[in-house]
């Protein structure tokens, strides 16, 4: 369903993805993991073409996107393909001036033109999702880290969107509030959401992942189910990196 | 009371209609209007300083250049003595206008560029991830956040321009100032009348203090802090 193809991204000289190959099934979850510089983070933002990559080919469904050295695609056909993605991100960057609601309403009302009551419904089912139906005429600032990710999410899933991706989605929260956000995660694993996820929380990963993508240095190193990466990992980088993680598997 | 203080007392208060009313009819006006054609063009300029079209940046950046480096002093004498020469002849007011809102314009704009560059990236980024277009993600998420931002900044220009439209003297304009000198050069008691105009505008900046107040009362209902 998600294709990508010899998939390369250079900022000058410095190739941060060496033709990366992928492809993710409708409704499976796939974990990328990798040490930091590995260009995971750069990869989601490829898929969500907040990067906008050099060279390869990008597809999702029927629609797909091919890049060359000094040809990009138009404007019309990046926000075709972008409003296929959804994006929830590290930092969970909710806009301040808006409430719950309205977060997770905007894009519904202003990109999908839905109206206000179609939006206000869906985005209210949404939150309730996510467990913040009580939260919604709140402010961002007003909302604990935890829930304000899980607005985030919430956000992202307003759109409709066929894949959803997660940049590292509990890596600026405290310790105590992984939990809920992980949580939301898996539910929608449950309910055959496809997504990609960047973590580190390798106990969710092996929980939550059909596929286990490791990267490093800009290509795909070794992919497999979570069994075969963390327990039986063929490549001596896989092991290097997984022994450098405290956290038991 | 001695006779000194009563002639004095007397001259300020005969003195206080008349030059509160050249700051009604003139200098308020012509602050309200030269601010608003200056909010436009500085917006204006502030987007074509901030637009992918080089040209329009170049256009922008040269407004800004000049208007910034020479005196408004000699900008309004330049509109309102020296254009008709040329055979451009504008009115007292109108010419004021003009040059204040340019200079409006100019400074303005640098504020509204800083406070749009001052939004994170990841607003940006967060407004394209749900499918936005560029105009989108302005207009819904950046310039609600930067209008916040640059509202204490354009208060300061507000309250400035109020008291450089005394500038606007010099081209025959009977606003509040040159009503002062008016009055001086009759009664001559410079200390006095001066201080009186001095304290028409502090009343008249007081007010418009407490406006800025208010409205920055308004956006902190989303302010974390």
């Amino acid at each position: 369903m998600i294709e990508i193809n010899d998939l390369r991204l250079s900022f000058g000289s410095n190739e941060v993805l060496k033709g990366i190959d992928l492809s993710i099934e409708k409704g499976q979850v796939t974990v990328i993991i990798g040490p930091s510089g590995s260009g995971k983070t750069t990869l989601l933002r490829c898929i969500n073409l907040l990067e906008i990559p050099t060279e390869g080919m990008l597809r999702i469904g029927d629609s797909a996107l091919s890049f060359r050295e000094g040809n990009k695609p138009g404007r019309g056909d990046i926000l075709a393909f972008r409003r296929k993605t959804g994006m929830v991100f590290q930092s969970y960057n909710l806009f301040p001036h808006m409430t719950a609601l309205q977060n997770v309403m905007e894009a519904q009302v202003i990109v999908q033109k839905k109206s206000r009551a179609e939006a206000k419904e869906r985005s209210m089912e949404l939150l309730g999702k996510v467990g913040l139906a009580g939260k919604a005429d709140s402010y961002p600032h007003q909302l604990s880290g935890g829930q304000q990710q899980r607005v985030g999410i919430a956000r992202a899933m307003g759109i409709g969107p066929e894949l959803l991706l997660f940049d590292e989605p509990t890596s600026a929260l405290d310790p105590e509030l992984v939990g809920e956000v992980l949580k939301v995660i898996k539910e929608l694993a449950v309910e055959g959401m496809t997504m990609a996820i960047v973590t580190h929380e390798m106990k969710f990963a092996s929980q939550v992942a059909d596929r286990i993508v490791f990267m490093d240095e800009g290509i795909i190193m070794e992919q497999g189910s979570p069994n075969e990466v963390l327990n039986h990992p063929a490549q001596e980088r896989t092991r290097q990196f997984l022994s450098l993680l405290s956290e038991p598997v | 009371m001695n006779d000194r203080t009563a002639h004095l007392t007397d001259i300020f208060i005969d003195s206080f209609v008349p030059l509160l009313m050249a700051g009604i009819k003139f200098t308020i006006p012509l602050t309200i209007i030269s601010f608003i054609l200056g909010f436009v063009l500085a917006f204006l300029t502030a987007l074509a300083r901030l637009s992918r079209w080089s040209i329009l940046q170049r256009v922008a950046w040269f407004y800004v250049w000049i208007i910034r480096g020479t005196p408004l002093l000699v900008q309004l004498f330049i509109i309102f003595y020296g254009l008709p020469s040329i055979g451009v002849v504008i009115d007292a007011f109108t010419a004021a206008v003009i040059g204040f809102s340019i200079s409006v314009g100019a400074y303005g704009s640098e504020i509204m560029r800083a406070a749009i560059q001052s939004i994170a990236k990841g607003q940006w980024e967060a407004a394209y991830s749900v499918g936005m277009t560029r105009s989108q993600a302005l207009r819904r998420i950046v310039l609600p956040q930067a209008a916040r931002v640059s509202l204490p900044p354009l208060a300061n220009s507000f309250i400035s321009l109020l008291k450089d439209t005394s500038l606007a003297a010099t081209v025959t304009l009977t606003e509040l100032f040159q009503k002062g000198q008016q009055i001086t050069a009759v009664v001559y008691e410079p200390l006095l009348l001066y201080c009186e105009v001095a304290l028409i505008y502090l009343i008249f900046s007081t007010v418009l203090s407490a406006l800025q107040h208010q409205l920055e009362h308004r956006f902190d209902r989303y302010a974390a802090r």
